[in-house]
């Protein structure tokens, strides 16, 4: 980044993932065993006492707004800059994904405190998204025609919330996966034994699954405005249908079959990071996914 | 009724969806080259199994969001199915100041039961400007279209991008293909003059191509460089309007190289060739497919139906209490009921 000039954007978006990164340091400090009270780690749950330990989730929330309000500004210091909203390059819409899986996971921390010690496993993946971000250029983009049209506002916030959603359940997942190993069990003693947190992880699935659904309808009719056709299996939209069928195989893999918690994290993280390159990836790799030239 | 049960299995339904899966991967890109099998054959597996599963199983026709659902799905298959029957997709390049000519479509692909009527479909093409940003980077398209009402007056529109023009179902869309025509006049030395278009290469795409040939009637061919003068900038933004954009035309002949202004003529073999006039002319997608509505409309049922089931499984057994006060977790682990 040494050539690049400090533009109006950038102070608020390293304090934002300064934010984050403190956020994180603090909740892995906040799970290491001694630090906790009560609590006796078994293999796939928990028991004792738990009360207590909040102070340092106060401070995790704290530390997550602040980083919301400086992504926000990164955002609005940005859009006024180039005259147009994070839509476009990689970097906005890193930019604009740290603020929305940040938002969501930020009411979820605050609104289900039961499950707070996941942030340990998604917090790092926003810090993904973070250290991603700070590996580009924030030159202005262009805006192409086709973004005129109002159908990206749907389309865009369904698929964040979609992966938001998504997030969520990669967390449980993450905490069921790291239950499998006695070192590693004995942080999420806090938490809701496997069961539940495996039901909640699906419950967060069908949801996605909604969004899921409704964020493709969107980008159909903007499709068709803009391209004149509403599916035409480009690499965007290959992939973002095989994510959809993923989550449906998901959902009724559970249905048919008994599934051991770890394997079904297993299975969400797998759609999480399906849904991840198809956000990330493919739109950057092919071509044929970025028209407007000439 | 067991045939039908073993259909309805679940398990075939996981089947499909691998197979599915693998029926997508494999039309990325190619789907009117590839065969449309890898995704029909799957299709009508699950369609099946899940018609079957709707009459035998419980679990799906006892429980009316996921009904809803279901039903809504097949229901979307059903459509594609028609829309593949019926649609049809084409291309076709209009010459400013002249009608829309169904018989000048180009790529034209269609489905068997394509019943639309294009030659009911009735519009003038006018000029369009098109707005650039720095690097030559497409903005907006505007273009006018001048339609016939009832009365045979012509009615202008302006079009573009995503607001396409739609005609008896017919959605005329502008794209990226569109370039500069020259007017010209044949005059023959014996017989009748007759006057015709030639579109240079797509502009600006090919702006160092401009050329194009032509052949008059009983004569030789003759080959044209169009030089431009649009005003494009390269670093700067700029817009493109046919109307403010002059042309000298280019005629090579017998190794000779002569240039025309707008009203020119030139001596060729057998005749006389006049330069006219510079036009312009707008590349079209035309789309056509009865089902698009219907498809939105299903689909949003489809998620509705999603919706209330998920609802009602919210409902009807909330957040564990170990979820929204960690206090009383160890309450919530005796009651480890079927969440979801
Ligand atoms: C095509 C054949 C299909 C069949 C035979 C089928 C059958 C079923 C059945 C029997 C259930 C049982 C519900 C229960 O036990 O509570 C179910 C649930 C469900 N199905 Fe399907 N389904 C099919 C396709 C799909 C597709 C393509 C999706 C798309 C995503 C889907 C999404 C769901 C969802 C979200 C549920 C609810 C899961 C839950 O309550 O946990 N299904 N399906």
């Amino acid at each position: 980044m040494s050539s690049t000039e400090l533009v109006a954007e950038l102070p608020w978006l390293w304090s934002g993932l300064a934010a984050y990164a403190l956020a994180t340091f603090v909740a892995i400090w906040g799970v290491v065993p001694r630090h906790q009270v009560g609590g006796v780690a078994t293999k796939g749950g928990v028991s004792g006492d738990n009360s207590g330990g909040d102070q340092h989730e106060k401070l995790i929330l704290a530390l997550l707004i602040s980083a919301l309000i400086f992504l926000s500004i990164a955002i609005a210091q940005r859009w006024i800059r180039i005259g147009h909203g994070p839509w476009i390059s990689l970097f906005e819409l890193l930019m604009s994904q740290l603020l929305s899986l940040g938002v969501i996971f930020t009411l979820a921390y605050w609104r289900l405190p039961g499950l707070r010690a996941s942030a340990v496993i998604a917090l790092p993946v926003l810090w993904v998204l973070g250290t991603w971000v700070l590996m580009l250029e924030p030159t202005a983009s262009h805006f192409p025609a086709t973004y005129y049209n109002q159908w990206k506002w749907a389309h865009v916030f369904l698929g964040k919330v979609y992966l938001a959603l998504l997030l969520l359940g990669v967390a449980l997942s993450g905490v069921m996966i790291l239950r499998q190993f006695e070192r590693t069990a004995v942080y999420f003693v806090r938490m809701p034994v496997n069961e539940i947190l495996d039901k909640i992880a699906w419950r967060f699935m069908m949801l996605a699954l909604v969004f899921d659904s409704l964020m493709l309808i969107a980008g159909a009719v903007w499709a068709q405005d803009a391209w004149g056709r509403y599916w035409s299996w480009d690499a965007l939209e290959t992939s973002a249908f095989i994510t959809w069928l993923a989550l449906a195989l998901g959902l009724h893999l559970r249905l048919t079959y008994r599934i051991p918690a770890w394997v079904s994290g297993a299975m969400i993280i797998g759609i999480f990071a399906l849904a991840f390159t198809t956000y990330f990836g493919l739109p950057y790799l092919s071509p044929a996914a970025h028209k407007g030239m000439v | 009724m067991k045939i039908i049960r073993a259909i309805a299995s679940l398990k075939l339904t996981l089947v499909g969806f691998v197979l599915l899966g693998i029926g997508a991967a494999l039309s990325y890109d190619n789907l009117l080259n590839s065969t449309a099998w890898v995704i029909v054959i799957p299709l009508a597996v699950l369609a099946i199994n899940l018609l079957a599963a709707i009459f035998t199983n419980s679990r799906i026709n006892s429980q009316p969001g996921l009904l809803v659902f279901h039903l809504a799905l097949l229901g979307l298959v059903i459509l594609v199915a028609i829309g593949r029957l019926t649609y049809l997709d084409g291309h076709v390049e209009i010459v400013e100041s002249q009608p829309f000519e169904p018989s000048e479509i180009t790529e034209e692909f269609k489905g068997p039961l394509h019943a639309g009527i294009l030659d009911n479909v009735h519009f003038i093409q006018g000029p369009y400007t098109v707005d650039y940003d720095s690097g030559v980077r497409r903005g907006l398209t505007f273009s006018q279209v001048f339609i016939p009402d009832a009365r045979g007056n012509l009615v202008k529109k302006v079009i573009g991008d995503d607001r396409p023009l739609v005609l008896e179902g017919f959605r005329f869309y502008t794209t990226f293909n569109k370039g500069f025509t020259v007017l010209l006049t044949w005059i023959p030395d014996q017989g009748v003059p007759v006057t015709g278009t030639v579109n240079m290469p797509s502009y600006p795409l090919f702006d160092y191509k401009q050329g194009n040939t032509w052949t008059p009637p009983n004569s030789q061919e003759i080959k044209f460089w169009l030089q431009l003068q649009t005003g494009m900038k390269l670093d700067e933004a700029w817009r493109l309007d046919g109307r403010n954009a002059t042309g000298v035309l280019v005629v090579s002949q017998d190794k000779q190289r002569i240039e025309l202004q707008p009203g020119d003529t030139i001596p060729i073999h057998g005749g006389k060739l006049r330069y006219d006039k510079l036009l312009t002319w707008m590349g079209y997608k035309i789309f056509y497919n009865p089902t698009i509505k219907w498809l939105f409309f299903v689909s949003l049922v489809s998620v509705f139906g999603m919706s209330w089931h998920y609802w009602q499984k919210m409902a009807s057994r909330p957040w564990p209490e170990g979820v929204k006060n960690p206090k009383e977790e160890s309450k919530s682990q005796q009651q480890q009921g079927d969440v979801i």
